[in-house]
């Protein structure tokens, strides 16, 4: 193993393995692509351990692993000659008004019917999320699902902050849209490549 | 602030509670004056809430077991075994309810086009979860839309020319819109009422003939009949005698 791994503390590593699964989804929501999803997984790792010692003990550990993903994430895509989240703003605009035109047309306890409502909606909210052009999904995911700040999101997305919350409230102006519209699923709808995306 | 090209890079972080208190004042101030502002706000509030509030559900399904070995493994410590594989999160809770967790896999893409058509009671159980699912998207929404508008959306998306009943209020309805909804190998039509503050759903699934039934499935109960090569669900959590009520009234009002 490389420089660094006599720096993992069994706490850090178990406080980074219980991450996987949110690593995985997040892979696989910027790769589109289970195999790829994986490799990108299993290499942030290997840079989380190397570089352990530089993690800050105190701060955000999930944001930290998180930020190292996407770094991944984005030198692989430019390796391979395309990016896997938009970089460049101004395309990220255009792509998501062409998306949006061609688009737009329509504690209590729980019970049978709350676990219905709730796991009826959230297929239909993936496959909403799914649709979204990818820059917007990322922003809207991490700030609404994962709850980081708006400076976090900034620093795994390599962009300023105005543009984080750009891309958040185009991406919920786009979801509402899309949710209004209907093509709600009674039988579940997969979700559909972003076209844009790696 | 008086501009509304101003207002919109505002209402993120007015959502998000961002804003220092002087600038959301001063947002908020001009979203009570400007109809079209406040509707913005409303929206992009709706979709957060919706967001947040399934965040665990969307949030649900665990990587491959073979990467958390894998990952564990590139820390090279041959004696730390992986943590077990955990079924997702919405499946274990639903293992209690067997019509609902079947219901569920239904609705994330397992559902077999051929039970439905020997099964009324399965056709309605699905229906139902599209009623609960709709209904929680209506709310977080506020859908409200005009008979002429449902009645447009009837005619392009399934060329049915229909007319909704004059006067819903003499069977106690009112209208609360309709969208179209994915089915089987197409589509199905769901117009959406209220009565007395509890939700009434009509799906129409064109090309299909049942015989005249009713059926009872998850508290609900289901009025099925067929006019032409259209069946009629009528659904709602109802009593009984009203249900049946509802639904001859709409056969008989709608044309």
């Amino acid at each position: 193993m490389g420089e660094g791994s006599d720096q993992v503390t069994p706490a850090f590593e178990a406080e980074a393995l219980a991450l996987v699964d949110r690593l995985y989804r997040a892979a696989l929501r910027l790769t589109r692509a289970p195999a790829d999803a994986e490799d990108l997984v299993q290499e942030t790792y290997l840079k989380a351990f190397r570089a352990a010692e530089r993690f800050e003990l105190g701060t955000n550990l999930r944001a930290w692993v998180l930020t190292i993903l996407h770094n991944t994430a984005r030198n692989r895509a430019r390796d391979r000659g395309r990016d896997a989240v938009d970089v460049d703003s101004e395309i990220v605009e255009r792509a998501a008004d062409t998306w949006a035109s061609g688009t737009r047309r329509s504690g209590a306890p729980e019970t049978p019917e709350s676990l219905l409502r709730r796991d009826a909606l959230a297929p239909t909210l993936q496959a909403a999320v799914d649709a979204l052009p990818p820059a917007f999904r990322e922003a809207v995911w991490l700030r609404n699902v994962e709850a980081f700040t708006y400076s976090e999101i900034a620093a795994m997305l390599a962009v300023p902050a105005g543009t984080v919350t750009s891309r958040i409230s185009r991406g919920r102006r786009a979801l509402h849209e899309h949710l209004q519209s209907g093509l709600g699923s009674v039988a579940g709808r997969r979700s559909r490549d972003g076209g844009t995306d790696a | 602030m008086t501009d509304c090209r101003d207002f919109d890079p505002f209402v993120t972080p007015l959502v998000d509670g961002a804003l220092p208190d002087v600038e959301r004042l001063a947002v908020e101030g001009h979203a009570e004056a400007c109809p079209a502002c406040r509707s913005r706000v409303a929206a992009e509030r709706a979709v957060r809430e919706l967001l947040r509030a399934h965040a665990n559900a969307l949030n649900a399904a665990p990587a491959p077991a073979g990467l958390r070995l894998a990952c564990a493994g590139e820390r090279s410590r041959a004696a730390r075994a992986a943590a077990p594989p955990r079924a997702a999160a919405w499946q274990a809770r639903l293992a209690p309810f067997a019509l609902a967790a079947s219901l569920v896999l239904l609705v994330g893409g397992a559902f077999l086009y051929q039970a439905t058509a020997r099964s009324s009671r399965v056709m309605a159980a699905e229906l139902a979860a599209d009623h609960v699912k709709c209904l929680g998207l209506n709310a977080a929404l506020g859908t409200h839309q005009s008979p002429e508008a449902v009645e447009r959306a009837m005619a392009s998306g399934f060329g049915w020319q229909m007319h909704l009943p004059g006067n819903p209020s003499e069977a106690g309805l009112e209208l609360v819109g309709s969208r179209p909804c994915l089915y089987g190998q197409g589509k199905v039509a769901h117009i959406m009422y209220r009565r007395e503050g509890r939700p009434v759903s009509l799906f129409m699934l064109p090309g299909t003939t049942r015989s005249q039934e009713r059926v009872e499935v998850l508290g609900y109960e289901a009025a099925i009949w067929c006019a032409g090569r259209r069946t009629f669900v009528l659904m709602s959590r109802a009593p009984k005698g009203e249900v049946a009520r509802i639904a001859s009234f709409m056969q008989s009002a709608m044309r």
